[in-house]
């Protein structure tokens, strides 16, 4: 086992932590697709308002390569079909029945997987609708089938507040998280599996899975962090990586030839009446997973983690990647003398308030806390850059149209976990500069 | 509360666009902000955000200059009335004090505001709040006797010149307050150096000033002729090493207590508003160069080499220099080597721009500036370096 520490990063205290319960939730009236949050693709609907599906009936398709397919979470109706913005696809909402179909996929039972071909079982994936949750680096997209890369990383960590436990949704998992290993040792040269330090019972339990043991905070679990800090050479940044909670799902198709659905879910954040961890399934609609209190006015329902989540409505639907739901205040209020306050519950990375005395986990908003200002080198967006990125200068070669010199800073290796701009005093969104160039990047080449 | 609040809300509709006055909207917007924090909200990941601001990073350099400045308040008006023959308690040399620095400090945010208000107003961009230490930083730096006209003239250089040509807070490359002092120090030497600028006398003149000489600690250390007897002048002339390093003697306004502005560099350190490494390896450029020039000295080299290196530290304005000014995070360089390189370069050429320099017996705002301007190739070497420790990935 090999020990990579992460140095930097950081840990934000904030309330709203789930508790480690976890709880069945009733089979939702709606489940939905959402292919604008799947990033990249380029979807070609296969389906329209009104037609009949099973669970495991193809939606959609990406343009780009049409083997890679989506496949309907739900049995039932496609109740409606949203639209957005130069009819980008916001959701397939497909309304479920009371007995839901599934459609039937090949069975690999496990005696068979060392002798199958790898084609025949990226086939098999890739008709199962998981192909895309093999995501390669450097630019997080899916992965494609046909490269053999030299290391698929799998991530047992949730540092990010707030993700699912690891220790909640393996438990009595333990042989299919196994087999779901044995696959992706069939795709790729290597498979690392990532623990953090501080988990005793998936060190325990998982021993001789596990390769690599991690210290650091957050984003230390996040598998680019971990190929940042244990590649050698640059051929490993073709490496892929699987969400560990996908693994299950990827076993699980095989094993049983049924697209599966189930997801184990966190419902946190200060403004969630409950705070949890919810066994679901793929796509719930948001107002299903959090029950909407009266004083819910203010309140921004952030899906898949508090950095790197996005906003959603409550009509919404959880997305194919996303594990997270948290409920934040929205914040829209003035402070008055809010810079001279001693603010001992102020949560801040720096040390200008008296918050750093106190270790409790304290409540946030989605305040902005200021106003944008111009960089002023404090330089606290390079103490906390997980893969040592300078986010000042990068910052300022991308917006001078440097690429190349943006590239030579290590703008591929951004993680973009979103601490850069959390930190910055003069609220510069640091980290979307980068994500969107490296994205700009990916798109031109 | 309510009241303060409901005056910007309905005020607000005249700032905004199509408002009479939208032109005037940044000087709303920063008279706003000062009472509360905007309500805006993050629109992307991540959500929440840390609650520091550039407005309360800039207030803690204020709060750590407090010490400074009332000392200096104080001490201008004790060296004012010890040398007018003036009662020397407390309230008396503190309303003394008062009289002189306080219309230099309004001058100075008056008109460097001023200016930052026309220029956000042209500009289109917010007010910035390094304004509000430049204002500040700006008068410490100034002998007491300075005519407010060209303390006015000194901000209007240091903010135009200085900053807002460059485009405002953050893209300036030069510490304004320094630039503003650095332009009235070349243009009206006369009210910047010699002995007779640092004291205010009254007009009130009695026996008590018979003695008096007003010269700086720096200055006689420049005219003290014989070898290895540099300490002992200065002591004689009422400068020992405590005296200077307690501050009770002449100087600029704001300079003259090491001690304070110890305790200044201390609580920037603390929450790390300022950089020690620049602080230490400034200090550590003045001991080593200090000490490298005792080596070298000999009776007939110039008695400035064999100074002892710790009165370097508590002469002049090193000590404010090292803990205000270096550490302004905009000028300084942004990488972590090159700060102790800046720093010590800084601590370096001050002893060597005092010893070896008579016309300038001041180095600390030279040495600055000069490295104000080498601070963009010291981080662009230190980047270099550690880009290529990287692993490649294109």
């Amino acid at each position: 086992m090999i020990t990579i520490s992460v140095k930097k990063g950081y840990k934000l205290s904030i309330e709203g932590v789930p508790s480690s319960e976890s709880e069945e939730l009733a089979k939702p009236a709606s489940v939905a697709v959402l292919p604008e949050r799947i990033p990249f693709i380029k979807p070609r609907l296969l389906v329209q308002t009104g037609d009949r599906v099973k669970i495991g009936s193809v939606l959609f398709e990406d343009k780009r390569n049409p083997d890679i397919k989506f496949l309907s979470p739900g049995g039932g109706e496609i109740a409606d079909i949203r639209f957005g913005p130069r009819r980008v696809i916001k959701e397939i909402v497909i309304r479920t029945d009371d007995e839901e179909a599934s459609e039937e996929f090949e069975v690999i039972p496990e005696n068979d997987l060392k002798n199958i071909e790898r084609e025949k079982l990226i086939k098999t994936i890739l008709d199962g609708g998981l192909w895309p949750l093999i995501r390669g680096f450097p630019f997080r997209d899916i992965a494609a089938p046909d490269d053999i890369p030299p290391a698929i990383f799998v991530s047992l960590g949730a540092s990010e507040p707030f993700q699912p436990d690891p220790e909640v949704w393996l438990k009595g998992k333990k042989e299919l998280f196994e087999y779901g290993i044995h696959i992706l040792q069939r795709l790729g040269q290597k498979v690392h599996v990532c623990v953090s330090r501080d988990s005793p019972f998936v060190l325990k339990e998982f021993k001789s899975l596990i390769t690599h043991i991690y210290k650091g905070v957050y984003p230390a679990d996040d598998p680019g962090v971990l190929l940042y800090h244990t590649k050698k050479e640059p051929l490993e940044n073709q490496s892929w990586y699987v969400s560990a909670q996908d693994v299950l799902l990827l076993a699980q198709l095989l094993k049983t030839g049924k697209y599966p659905i189930e997801r184990t879910v966190v419902l946190a954040g200060s403004s969630a009446t409950e705070k949890k961890h919810i066994r679901t399934r793929l796509g719930v609609p948001l107002g299903h997973l959090a029950d909407a209190s009266p004083e819910n006015n203010g309140t921004r329902y952030v899906v898949g983690g508090i950095f790197r989540g996005y906003t959603a409505s409550e009509s919404s639907h959880m997305g194919f990647y996303e594990t997270s739901l948290t409920l934040l205040p929205e914040g829209k209020e003035k402070e008055m003398f809010g810079f001279i306050r001693p603010g001992f519950r102020k949560p801040s990375y720096s040390r200008t308030f008296l918050s750093s005395l106190n270790p409790s986990a304290l409540a946030m908003d989605c305040n902005l806390r200021g106003d944008v200002r111009a960089c002023i080198n404090c330089g606290s967006c390079a103490k906390v850059c997980p893969v040592d990125i300078l986010p000042q200068f990068t910052m300022k070669c991308v917006l001078a149209d440097e690429v190349e010199e943006a590239l030579e800073h290590g703008l591929l290796d951004c993680v973009e976990c979103g601490l850069c701009t959390y930190v910055c005093p003069s609220k510069i969104e640091l980290c979307t500069t980068l994500k969107d160039a490296k994205a700009a990047y990916y798109i031109e080449k | 509360m309510k009241i303060i609040k409901n005056i910007f809300d309905s005020q607000r509709k005249h700032f905004d666009k199509r408002g009479k006055w939208e032109k005037f909207y940044p000087v709303f917007e920063a008279t706003e902000t000062f009472f509360f924090i905007p309500d805006h909200v993050t629109q992307k990941g991540p959500h929440v955000r840390d609650s520091l601001d550039v407005k309360r990073f800039m207030s803690f350099v204020i709060l750590a200059l407090m010490p400074p400045l009332f000392f200096g308040i104080y001490n201008t008006g004790y060296q004012s009335n010890l040398v007018s023959g003036l009662p020397l308690d407390f309230f008396t040399v503190f309303s003394k004090g008062l009289s002189i620095v306080l219309p230099l400090i309004i001058v100075s945010y008056a008109v460097g505001f001023f200016w930052e208000f026309l220029f956000a107003i042209i500009r289109k961009h917010p007010i910035s709040e390094g304004l509000l230490v430049t204002g500040l930083l700006f008068p410490l730096t100034l002998p007491p006797t300075i005519p407010l006209w060209q303390a006015a003239a000194g901000i209007s250089f240091g903010v135009v010149i200085g900053k807002e040509i460059f485009g405002g807070t953050g893209r300036n490359f030069l510490n304004p307050a320094l630039t503003g002092r650095a332009f009235i120090f070349f243009a009206y030497p006369g009210k910047m150096s010699g002995d007779s600028v640092w004291t205010v006398m009254s007009s009130v003149k009695t026996s008590a000033v018979d003695t008096f000489s007003g010269a700086t600690p720096l200055a006689i250390a420049s005219i003290t002729e014989t070898y290895g007897n540099i300490e002992a002048s200065l002591s004689k002339a009422g400068f020992t090493f405590s005296t200077l390093f307690w501050g009770n003697h002449t100087g600029s306004i704001g300079e003259t207590s090491s001690f304070l502005c110890l305790i200044g560099a201390m609580i920037l350190i603390v929450v790390g508003v300022a950089s020690y490494k620049i602080i230490i390896g400034g200090v550590l450029g003045a001991l080593i160069t200090g000490g490298l020039l005792n080596l070298i000295a000999t009776e007939a080299s110039m008695p400035w080499l064999s100074l002892n290196p710790f009165y370097h530290l508590v002469m002049g304005g090193f000590a404010f220099g090292i803990a205000y000014m270096a550490t302004d995070p905009v000028s300084a360089p942004g990488m972590e080597t090159a700060k102790w390189v800046y720093g010590f370069a800084i601590g370096a050429l001050t002893i060597l721009i005092r010893v070896f320099n008579p016309a300038y017996p001041e180095g600390v705002m030279l040495s600055i500036l000069f490295m104000n301007l080498f601070a963009p190739l010291l981080d662009h070497f230190e980047i270099k370096v550690r880009l290529r420790r990287r692993i490649a990935n294109v």
